[in-house]
């Protein structure tokens, strides 16, 4: 039976394994890079080859800020799987939801390619807020309609309502600004590079992406470990019928948890706007299943694995479309998606699986 | 209210109790009867025909899709999958494609002079089935161990990575200058139907199209019917309940499920090949996730684990997306002062029916469970006549 | 001579685990139990809750692995065998809190326990020959005549397992075992919930399985009352080691038998 030795290696695979894996194709390009080279542009009609990582490089920078973006998707799917094992479908169009909105409020600011820096930062700032309070009550609705009623129903209710909810997002997202992308304006000028690492731009999206991020994985971990309502989504993600013996009150921890995971996706949401100068109602279907790979690659249900995840798909993905061709990279990402859920379902730093039921 | 409820549960069983025990049966024969005739109250090549066609398609989808997700209680969210590979042998066996072959097996006279791969029909059936089934083996391989919620998702990425590589395929040759596939531009001029005596379809009479899925759907269900009244049904249905149990009581899981994927593919594959003709090509634009909601939204609504429940939630979302909302319902937001069209919102209406049902029907319009004591309670008749038969009634203590 | 007052029957053991250790991670469910089962036997597995007895039952039926060890179906190796197909050798099995196929009537629980001795498979079922209707009857008919043999009424025989009363649903489970026609049968606190007019059917009932069906059986149980009744054997399990084994009287009495069920005694 082929399913033997299947086993036999998923035993040998182990964490290392997987990170072996995950770094194959960052040097195995580079040791390509540095061996034979690549064409780094044209200059006076020849074409100038490079035989040094600076490409890599920017692969990575790239890379690493792409998945800021994913990271922050990321934990809201980690979060609400750990707290009621349930993937929330949604969530990617929430995160859509989120961009369309940070967009609406430009508008409603008058936002522009004028506006003036002082203004422009208060500006995004106050849309930050607002988007983060909308995307978060968002979620919490969802759970609130879709989810909590069919709490003791069999998982493949709540996923199919989640499913669903997916769908009417899209659609709103459709009827809202239609079926075709969407430019909007590079309100920051995001490619503008504002210092170099060795030889490699950094743009000021980067320093975006990763300025939002840092910022909001801290406070959430800060709230997580120090706060008693952080407490007790950590008590009801371990047990939440002792949680509940012990006088939680384990639908407002879930709710909480929800509200933290949509705030999150909508910070996302306003990053990719401004970062992509772009936006679409097929977005968040897209992200969401690049973020949920990136939530089990980490360990589904680990916030650290979460961003860890985010930033290491980030890199995979902005490898595949500058190595292999944009057109692959789903299929590359998905590869690694099933690969993983089959060597190592726990992910990274996610704990044992319980297989025997 | 639960008052009124138990009132009319209380009627029905009296009229079903009141009915002669043939009476599925003979129901069924109705219904296959009046399913032969009806194109003759339309004509040829009438919208309406068209819509059921497509609809009776979508229900052998269901009927497959039931196979995995209602039988054996494997969340395939990547269905759409053996719709493309269906349609991709018609594809790739049934047009001028590979146009530096020369293989023709009973075509029409007609196509025997065309290049490239162009097989009989039924031929092309049986192959889709088959690569289908074979593929439904290799995507379900790697869930075996996995719990629900994640088969959902490798399926799905399975799913998706067919669709990639359906877009993807015009730029990969399979020698001699041919591509695997037409991206987007799509494999046009697919074959017709031929069928000796009977001659070539062609679409401006949609008759004989009708009655060939029909006799596609009518064979799919007969085997459905015979799969689920079987040792194999059973043991899907175990393993769905509890795949701990299943195993200890002596199912093996891996070849159960295995069988499962497969089935559920082929019968999907059918319908994607029936599909690829019917629509004269085939490009990777047909092949999104959203279809595979569609027919999982089929399935649910219909009734989870029921075949007749897969058949109506077939039939009836065909119906609607292919006619109902297009023809007849379209202008009605414009009715109410409202700036869209409804099919533009086919998808919102489709993911509101699937959270609608869920809270309020979680069984579907045909729950598979009643049908179960209805035909148990007839199968208990027959056997206690045997056991009587046999002089082994009633047992020791 | 053993307690129940026949004659002792031949030494070969039906069923035998061999050092025997399961670790979970960092956890150590089961360290070095071995055990042995003689044809046609009653033995006991007792013990107090978490001692590891159903982990070993999963092991002895091939849902868990050991860590170290083997198991052994008369002579034939089973440390690695597969769960169905450890069923298809003849052990079966009921589980601790009732696991039917709640979907299904209870005849059709009991056609699922016969499985592995069904031939019908993916073409059997669609073209249906005679020899596959023929095996249908009779599959079914045998399911009919073990649920009376079990002690149920007909008029339950169809309806959905999840609708019966828990002695019944007990019974059905008990039935489902039977059907796979096993050598050894496993049986996971049978009498939970029972009272004592029941638990004393079922001691007898256990009996007539020996007796009549020459099934070996094991038995976890927490109603001592039914362990000194029916068992030849008991061994008794404490923190996953074995702390005793023997005769029901001599482990009535062994103090640490006494201590493992009632705390120390300060």
């Amino acid at each position: 039976m082929p399913v033997q030795p299947l086993v036999a290696v998923r035993r040998y695979v182990g964490r290392w394994g997987l990170i072996v894996a995950l770094a194959a194709l960052p040097i195995y390009y580079g040791i390509h890079d540095l061996t034979y080279g690549y064409q780094a542009g044209y200059v006076a009609g020849h074409a100038v080859f490079r035989q040094d990582l600076s490409m890599l490089g920017y692969d990575l920078a790239q890379g690493l800020s792409n998945g800021a973006i994913w990271a922050l998707i990321a934990i809201g799917y980690t979060l609400v799987y750990g707290i009621i094992e349930l993937i929330n479908f949604a969530h990617g169009d929430v995160f859509m939801i989120g961009s369309f909105t940070a967009v609406g409020l430009w508008g409603t600011f008058g936002l522009g390619l004028s506006t003036g820096a002082l203004g422009l930062v208060g500006g995004l700032l106050v849309t930050l807020i607002i988007t983060m309070i909308v995307t978060g009550s968002l979620n919490v609705l969802i759970e609130r309609v879709a989810y909590r009623p069919l709490r003791n129903a069999p998982k493949l209710a709540p996923l199919i309502t989640a499913v669903g909810f997916s769908f009417i997002l899209q659609n709103v997202g459709l009827l809202w600004r239609g079926g075709s992308p969407q430019s909007v304006p590079d309100l920051i000028h995001v490619q503008q590079t504002v210092f170099s690492i060795a030889g490699v731009p950094i743009q000021r999206g980067y320093l975006l992406a990763l300025a939002v991020m840092v910022p909001l994985v801290f406070a959430l971990g800060w709230f997580i470990s120090r706060t008693r309502a952080g407490r007790a989504m950590r008590a009801t993600a371990q047990d939440p019928e002792a949680a509940r013996l012990m006088g939680i009150n384990v639908n407002a921890t879930i709710s909480l948890t929800f509200l933290l995971g949509g705030m999150l996706a909508g910070a996302a949401g306003l990053v990719y706007a401004l970062y992509e100068t772009n936006i679409w109602y097929f977005q968040g279907f897209k992200a969401g299943l690049i973020a949920f790979t990136a939530a089990v690659m980490g360990g589904i249900g680990n916030v650290r694995g979460a961003v860890l995840g985010g930033l290491i798909i980030g890199v995979i993905q902005s490898l595949a479309d500058s190595r292999i061709g944009p057109q692959w990279t789903e299929a590359v990402v998905f590869g690694y998606l099933i690969a993983i859920m089959i060597m190592r379902p726990r992910g990274l730093l996610g704990e044992e699986t319980r297989e025997a039921g | 209210m639960s008052e009124l409820r138990a009132q009319l549960r209380e009627w029905r069983d009296a009229v079903q109790k009141r009915l002669p025990p043939w009476r599925s049966r003979a129901l069924a024969g109705l219904l296959i009867v009046i399913g032969i005739v009806l194109p003759f109250f339309f004509p040829p090549s009438s919208g309406f025909m068209n819509a059921t066609i497509i609809a009776v398609a979508y229900a052998v989808m269901a009927l497959g899709l039931n196979v995995v997700v209602g039988f054996a209680g494997l969340l395939d969210l990547g269905y759409v999958a053996f719709y493309a590979l269906g349609a991709y042998s018609l594809g790739w066996f049934g047009s001028g494609f590979f146009f530096k072959a020369h293989v023709h097996v009973l075509v029409s006279p007609v196509t025997r002079t065309l290049p490239g791969i162009h097989l009989n029909f039924i031929l092309l059936l049986a192959g889709a089935a088959i690569i289908c089934a074979v593929a439904g083996m290799l995507i379900g391989l790697p869930t075996l161990r996995l719990r629900g919620d994640y088969i959902a998702i490798v399926t799905l990425a399975f799913g998706e990575i067919i669709g990639v590589v359906a877009v993807n395929g015009q730029s990969v040759g399979v020698g001699g200058g041919m591509t695997l596939t037409a991206g987007n531009l799509g494999i046009s001029a697919v074959d017709q139907p031929y069928f000796p005596g009977i001659g070539l379809f062609d679409l401006l009479n949609l008759r004989p199209w009708y009655w060939l899925i029909l006799a596609i759907m009518l064979f799919v269900l007969f085997v459905n019917l015979r799969l689920r009244d079987s040792r194999l049904g059973r043991a899907w249905i175990a393993l769905r309940e509890d795949e701990i149990a299943a195993v200890s009581m002596g199912i093996p899981l891996v070849r159960t499920k295995l069988l499962a994927y497969s089935i559920g593919a082929a019968f999907g594959g059918m319908s994607g090949a029936f599909f690829g003709t019917y629509y004269t090509e085939v490009n990777a634009g047909q092949f999104q996730f959203g279809f595979s909601i569609f027919i999982l939204a089929m399935v649910i609504i219909g009734g989870l684990g029921s075949i007749w429940g897969a058949v109506v939630g077939g039939l009836a979302l065909g119906y609607i997306n292919n006619y109902l909302i297009p023809d007849v319902l379209n202008g009605l937001p414009g009715k109410f002062g409202l700036n869209f069209q409804l099919t533009q919102v086919e998808f919102g209406i489709f993911g509101f029916l699937l959270v609608i049902m869920m809270l309020l029907r979680p069984q579907g319009l045909i729950p598979e469970r009643r049908r179960r004591l209805e035909l148990t309670a007839k199968i208990a008749a027959e056997d206690s006549q045997l056991m009587e038969a046999q002089g082994t009634i009633g047992g020791s203590t | 001579m053993n307690s129940a007052g026949t004659s002792a029957p031949p030494a070969s053991a039906a069923l035998r685990a061999v050092h025997v250790t399961k670790k979970f991670g960092g956890l150590d469910a089961l360290k070095d139990i071995s055990i042995d089962v003689p044809q046609s036997s009653i033995v006991s597995l007792i013990g107090p809750n978490g001692a590891g007895k159903t982990t070993l039952f999963n092991m002895l039926t091939g849902l868990y692995r050991p860590t170290e060890g083997s198991i052994l179906l008369g002579e034939r190796d089973i440390t690695r065998a597969r769960a169905d197909v450890i069923t298809g050798y003849g052990v079966a099995r009921t589980f601790q809190n009732i696991r039917l196929f709640g979907a299904m009537t209870a005849t059709e629980n009991v056609m699922i326990g016969h499985h592995a001795r069904m031939r019908a498979g993916l073409f059997g079922a669609i073209l249906r020959p005679p020899w596959v209707r023929r095996e249908e009857r009779e599959t079914r008919a045998r399911a009919r005549e073990l649920l009376a043999y079990v002690g149920l009424h007909e008029s339950v025989f169809d309806r959905l397992a999840s609708q019966l009363s828990y002695g019944d649903q007990r019974r059905v489970e008990i039935a489902r075992a039977l059907a796979s026609q096993p050598e050894v049968l496993l049986l996971d606190e049978p009498t939970a919930g029972m009272n004592p007019r029941e638990s004393h059917a079922l001691t007898e009932f256990m009996r007539k399985l020996r007796d009549e069906l020459e099934l070996t059986i094991l038995l976890i149980e927490h109603d001592m009352k039914v362990v000194m009744d029916v068992s030849e054997r008991v061994t008794v399990l404490d923190y996953g080691e074995k702390i005793a084994e023997g005769e029901p009287a001599e482990v009535r009495t062994n103090p640490r038998v006494i201590e493992a069920y009632l705390g120390r005694q300060e």
